[in-house]
């Protein structure tokens, strides 16, 4: 159900991201479980549900820009942020999608469309001041990829397909399960509560799995950074200003830390990724830059 | 990720730069700008300053055969930098490796913060050192970028990537402490 792949992390955004995710597809849920409890034809609900649907995959894009306060730049007001898109959409070869700007200085890029003819890239002013440019056309090749492998149509059918999952599992439990006696008021009183249960349990786990997918399309769109701009380490270095955490390349000199004993004897406090594992769309930092170094020797052909 | 290695004595990891130096002329770009240095915590005590003194004679007379020169200097941190230069790469790494020894002998080993290479980028028309570790016995790029205490973090990880298993380099990204107006 993301309508927007973003890049940076921010940890409180994303919980609050994921939670109303998380509500948006049990509602998807309960809501065919409740019609088909009231009753309501297979058709009623088919139709409901592609209506739904659709309304999702036409709209996500202006709600996720509005909810940004993003607004479209032109190349005379953004002329090096239209540079490099157009760089990158030459490179890889898909029509340009539109350029946008919000103004906050949280630093971020995103992609939101369901294609690239009706994408629109936005970068915030916060990463615009933050990134040397090759770092900066490091993380807009990584949502141009976005765009171009059209994710974010990926990711609404998958999670379409989360909520049929769940929606075939009220079906057969109504029509297939049974539970015996003649009394059809007190059947459907208990056959509705485990149908409700039931669906949402198969909910959670299409969750979890959607998860697993989104994280690895952010690999492939590190990945397609990388081949689009030729240059892993640039996006490696824009990866560690954004998180702007412990794992950063330092910038106190050795003299100083090691004055402080740091360095000599004790090891520099290792920031665990609390956000992440199983309920993160993004993978962990350390796994990304990993990932990368290996293409950067890949690359050099030493891997 | 490549094979386990045993934990060799840190100074041994030193002389791997003698042959990751071939790789750095023909593959890498980056030529010697004829100096290295050991840089370490003086302590003020007179036996710390006999055994300097003992350690740069020495260095002086070998190095005097190849043509290499020591100079030493304080500086603003209070680390003293045993500087030398000479055209010889393979000296400068043997030379650098008498001096941690000598210290290590008169049991100041931990005195010794790290030993510094100057090299020339060929690409960036910049210096590139690679510093040693002796702690972590570990060598990492540092590539200082123009403007006053800045790194091109990106051409860092280039260089780590081309050396490849040449050197042993340090892994952990948060150890690359930057030195910031090295003398060489």
């Amino acid at each position: 159900m993301a309508s927007k792949n973003s890049f940076g992390r921010d940890n409180g955004l994303q919980a609050r991201m994921l939670f109303t995710i998380f509500l948006l597809g049990l509602v998807y849920a309960v809501l065919i479980a409740v019609l088909i409890a009231a009753g309501a034809g297979a058709v009623t609900i088919a139709i409901v549900a592609a209506g739904l649907f659709a309304l999702q995959l036409f709209t996500s894009d202006k709600i996720a820009l509005a909810s940004m306060g993003a607004k479209e730049v032109t190349p005379e007001q953004a002329p090096q942020l239209h540079a490099i898109v157009d760089r990158l959409c030459v490179q890889a070869n898909i029509p340009k999608p539109r350029v946008a700007i919000a103004q906050t200085p949280m630093p971020n890029a995103f992609a939101v469309g369901r294609s690239p003819k009706t994408a629109t890239v936005c970068a915030t002013t916060g990463i615009l001041q933050l990134l040397e440019p090759a770092e900066l056309e490091a993380v807009l090749g990584h949502e141009v990829t976005h765009v171009l492998n059209r994710d974010v149509v990926v990711m609404t059918i998958a999670s379409f397909f989360a909520s049929i999952a769940a929606f075939i599992t009220q079906w057969g439990f109504l029509f297939g399960g049974g539970f015996g006696g003649n009394d059809r008021n007190n059947q459907n009183n208990n056959g509705f509560f485990i149908v409700i249960l039931v669906s949402a349990a198969v909910y959670v786990i299409s969750f979890l799995l959607l998860q697993a997918l989104s994280r690895y399309r952010e690999f492939a769109a590190d990945r397609g950074s990388a081949i689009l701009t030729g240059r892993p380490s640039a996006l490696i270095s824009a990866l560690l200003k954004i998180d702007g955490g412990m794992s950063r390349v330092p910038q106190r000199d050795l003299r100083a830390a090691s004055s402080e004993l740091a360095a000599f004897y004790i090891f520099p406090p290792k920031v665990k990724q609390t956000v992440g594992g199983l309920f993160s769309t993004h993978p962990p930092l350390t796994a990304r830059i990993e990932r990368l170094q290996r293409l950067e020797a890949q690359l050099q052909g030493t891997a | 990720m490549g094979r386990r290695k045993l934990a060799q004595p840190a100074p041994d990891r030193l002389f791997a730069m003698s042959t990751a130096y071939v790789t750095m002329e023909t593959s890498m770009g980056l030529t010697s700008r004829g100096a290295a240095a050991i840089v370490f915590q003086p302590l003020a005590t007179a036996d710390f300053e006999s055994i300097v003194r003992e350690m740069e004679e020495v260095v002086r007379a070998t190095a005097s055969d190849s043509g290499t020169t020591v100079t030493s200097s304080d500086d603003t941190y209070g680390f003293r930098w045993l500087v030398l230069r000479g055209s010889d790469f393979d000296d400068l790494v043997v030379g650098i490796n008498a001096v941690s020894t000598a210290l290590e002998a008169g049991g100041y080993g931990d005195r010794v913060l790290c030993a510094v290479f100057g090299f020339n980028d060929e690409r960036t028309k910049k210096p590139v050192y690679w510093i040693y570790n002796y702690k972590r016995g570990a060598f990492y790029p540092f590539a200082p970028a123009a403007g006053a205490e800045k790194r091109d973090n990106e051409r860092e990880f280039v260089l780590k990537a081309q050396i490849g298993k040449e050197l042993p380099v340090e892994q952990e990204l948060e150890r690359w402490f930057p030195l910031w107006g090295t003398p060489i």
